[in-house]
């Protein structure tokens, strides 16, 4: 396949030096005392962090250590958009069985996030079955390209991302991607603290998970509102500041995991992703506009089920966010892992409601980015889940 | 009053070097094909206003212009909290009897959104119109006042620092005007100095449908009228707000600090923030490209720093959220405060227009105008307008005429 290209990572010279000086000259407000990460990023966190990617951080050892793994780059058809040029990771297991695993990351995250899994998934020595691992930047993220256009939504996106597993051969695969619910019609009654109704006999993880979930409605929802209606706005300052572009993906880094011991390096390598993206670091949040309108322009309420996809020609009806969360009778079989810090975090009586949930794991730690964060759990739940089914048949 | 220091802007010449080579090193996004005002403030627009900023607005004018006004700074103490120096404008009515009125702005104003006001209200004639002294606060954290460097300034807290300033100007009563926070704030203040605080004029639409329980007779009315044309409009209005205008109140509300960090390094990154609400919140007022470079000179160059009055967002939501006694909430603002005389001025592109029946239950109206034109920013959007209103307002006549004892607006005419 000529059109697929072998593709390296390299963080231009020039632009660095840029960075750097931009970084030297950054102005930095002041920070009401005791306020910790209450109404934000904390200003010791950011000016050592600016500190540390402006004098520290080694863009030629994160390059090298984004090239640890195989990356390619190839142009798929999305109908109404240009082509696009997508950046993905791929490692095939020495077992010509390995089931393919398509790998989505999502929002401030990247291809990155399958480093940590992606090895041990392609070794057929664990005593469950092994994975050839596909793993994009989506397109607006990463080393793809941006979109130009308005009206790039989520029937695209899992256009390209389709387009992807065919072109490389995997007609029939099995993704992984974050989690998701809707509460059953038939629940009424709300406790204290949350927002939602809570089933009788909840357990201790859905009680601290409905809490959770308040907490992220209540306190940690500005970036989504912002980034699902005025995603221009915002992006004047993730361009022109690396400052803010910093503060803005490493306070979800902070809030979004279950104190997971960053370091500098790991917040400059992931925000060095969006910095130096081919679309631009604005681009990404676009995603959010998308969801929460329609075609015409037109704000999509978050309980509206849209039009969903009757099948035919991709992108001529409107998937929602509500429309994704039912059971469309499609029979693909879900898998659900349960992490405790994850932003919203629901009972299993909600999260069955998504289809044919064949699988399901609790675990006692770990948050959003669970791939990054407990790689050996989410392996270990991906081989337990695919060992146990047979996945020759329909 | 030994602490009353006149002041003249004087902002250094460094700063305005500094703001010039950070325009002049700005880095841009793409934006969408058709993306037009819809995800935000547009490419072409931002580019235009930085070019003009950088290479021909001229600060110093618009600084000269701004110190022919009167003004002074004071220092004021909140309960609880470090004294801060406030910045405020203030003339004296040539007329002996003015009503002091104190106009409150929000955000993203400032007192300068008066200026076009100023000296017409303080040069009533005294006869045909009644006369004010006029006072116009910076909010602490805002434009030259000082910022607060502890957590938890809220509200009360900058009721209670207007009220101050006003009892140290020596007026024991007094009446109010204000919009956006300052509709807030002027409403803390009826609650909290009904001794001081007469009447309050407002120019911000805000709150529900009456309830049978508490308002029989607006409920009934509310259920058996059908909206006006105008009142549609203004639902439809409040739905474009609550939907599509409310990123920026949840974020400010929520991690002012994490927003904090864009506005004070990139003057690109203000000047998207604000001037998307100058365009979204105004009734296609004309804002040229000097205007809106002011406009957004005063947060680049405010002396808390552009990162501190977002967080007046963040201390007022979460004070309204805990529930403990004695605290203002929202719900207490939109619900019926007695003993202080109301006025209102309605626009048809305020934030959230609600109809009439929604509005009574506020309290005692005694004044209440329908703007055929006219935005958020009123009082910079149509001066004359709210001049009218509120001379209107406080004339002889007028619902509010006579609130404050011995100061009526008017010149004594001389008993013979």
């Amino acid at each position: 396949m000529a059109e697929i290209e072998a593709f390296t990572v390299l963080f231009p010279e020039q632009r660095i030096s840029q960075l750097k000086q931009r970084l030297q000259q950054a102005l930095f407000p002041d920070e009401l005392p005791d306020s910790g990460w209450d109404m934000g990023t904390p200003l010791s966190d950011i000016e050592r962090i600016a500190k540390h990617w402006a004098s520290k951080f080694d863009f030629q050892q994160a390059a090298a250590q984004l090239n640890e793994l195989p990356q390619f780059k190839t142009k798929i058809d999305c109908e109404g958009f240009d082509p696009l040029s997508i950046h993905f990771v791929h490692l095939r297991s020495d077992n010509p069985n390995a089931i393919p695993l398509f790998f989505s990351h999502g929002w401030p995250g990247s291809f990155f996030e399958v480093y940590k899994i992606a090895r041990q998934l392609t070794r057929s020595d664990n005593g469950g079955p092994c994975f050839h691992v596909v793993a994009p930047s989506l397109p607006n993220f990463g080393f793809s390209d941006g979109v130009k256009k308005r009206g790039f939504a989520i029937e695209q996106y899992a256009t390209v991302c389709n387009q992807l597993m065919l072109k490389l051969g995997y007609e029939r695969y099995v993704t992984q991607g974050g989690d998701w619910g809707e509460p059953p019609a038939s629940l009424k009654s709300t406790q204290p603290g949350s927002r939602f109704p809570l089933p009788d006999g909840a357990t201790p993880r859905e009680l601290q998970g409905a809490q959770r979930t308040a907490w992220f409605l209540d306190e940690g929802y500005g970036y989504n509102l912002l980034q699902s209606t005025k995603p221009q706005t915002l992006a004047y300052a993730l361009a022109d500041s690396p400052l803010a572009l910093l503060a803005w993906i490493s306070e979800k880094l902070h809030d979004w995991t279950d104190n997971y011991p960053w370091t500098d390096d790991e917040i400059c390598l992931w925000v060095s992703i969006y910095y130096f993206s081919t679309a631009g670091p604005a681009a990404a949040t676009r995603i959010y506009y998308e969801m929460a309108h329609d075609r015409n322009g037109k704000y999509v309420p978050k309980d509206s089920m849209g039009k969903g996809f009757e099948g035919g020609v991709p992108g001529t009806q409107k998937i929602t966010g509500a429309y994704l969360k039912k059971d469309h009778g499609t029979g693909v079989k879900i898998g659900m892992s349960h992490f405790p810090m994850d932003i919203q975090v629901l009972p299993s009586l909600y999260t069955n409601t998504l289809g044919n949930v064949v699988y399901e794991k609790e675990h006692e730690r770990g948050g959003h980015f669970a791939a990054h964060e407990c790689p050996d759990e989410l392996a270990s739940d991906l081989r337990e889940m695919f060992g146990a089914l047979d996945l020759r048949s329909a | 009053m030994a602490d009353i220091t006149p002041f003249q802007i004087n902002v250094p010449d460094s700063q305005i070097e500094d703001l010039k080579t950070r325009l002049s090193l700005a880095k841009f996004p793409d934006e969408l094909d058709q993306a037009g005002w819809d995800m935000g403030a547009p490419l072409g627009d931002v580019k235009r206003l930085v070019a003009y900023w950088k290479d021909k607005y001229d600060w110093r004018k618009a600084e000269a212009e701004m110190n022919k006004f009167p003004q002074y700074t004071t220092t004021i103490q909140a309960e609880g909290f470090e004294p801060l120096n406030v910045h405020f404008v203030w003339r004296k009515s040539s007329v002996e009897n003015a009503i002091p009125l104190l106009l409150v702005h929000g955000w993203p104003g400032g007192c300068w959104e008066f200026a076009k006001m100023f000296d017409k209200l303080v040069d009533g004639d005294g006869t045909n119109d009644p006369a004010f002294d006029v006072v116009l606060i910076s909010l602490p954290n805002y434009g030259f006042s000082q910022g607060t460097k502890k957590r938890g300034f809220a509200i009360e807290q900058y009721a209670e620092t207007c009220n101050k300033l006003m009892l140290k100007l020596g007026y024991g009563e007094y009446v109010t005007q204000g919009g956006d926070w300052g509709f807030y704030i002027t409403r803390a203040m009826s609650l909290m100095y009904p001794q001081h605080v007469k009447a309050t004029h407002l120019n911000f639409d805000f709150g529900s449908a009456p309830t049978w329980s508490q308002h029989p007779l607006l409920s009934l009315q509310h259920a058996v009228t059908p909206y006006s044309t105008r009142e549609k409009k203004g639902l439809a209005r409040a739905q474009w707000f609550q939907e599509e205008g409310s990123g920026y109140r949840t974020e400010q509300g929520t991690k002012p600090q994490t927003l904090g960090y864009g506005l004070t390094d990139s003057p690109v990154a203000l000047l998207a923030w604000i001037y998307e609400k100058l365009h979204d919140w105004t009734d296609d007022y004309p804002f040229t490209d000097d205007e809106v470079c002011t406009w957004i000179s005063l947060y680049w160059f405010s002396k808390a720093g552009p990162a501190a009055n977002v967080r007046i967002y963040y201390e007022a939501i979460h004070s309204w959220n805990k529930p403990s006694e004695g605290k203002i909430t929202r719900e207490r603002v939109a619900e019926y405060i007695p003993h202080v005389k109301i006025g209102y001025s309605h626009q048809p592109a305020e934030l959230r227009p609600v109809p009439k029946t929604w509005v009574k239950k506020l309290g005692n109206i005694v004044f209440d105008r329908d703007s055929e034109k006219g935005g958020h920013f009123f009082a910079y959007e149509m001066p004359d307008q709210l001049v009218k209103d509120l001379r209107d307002m406080f004339r002889k006549g007028g619902g509010a005429y006579g609130v404050v004892r011995g100061k009526k607006g008017y010149k004594e005419v001389a008993k013979l």
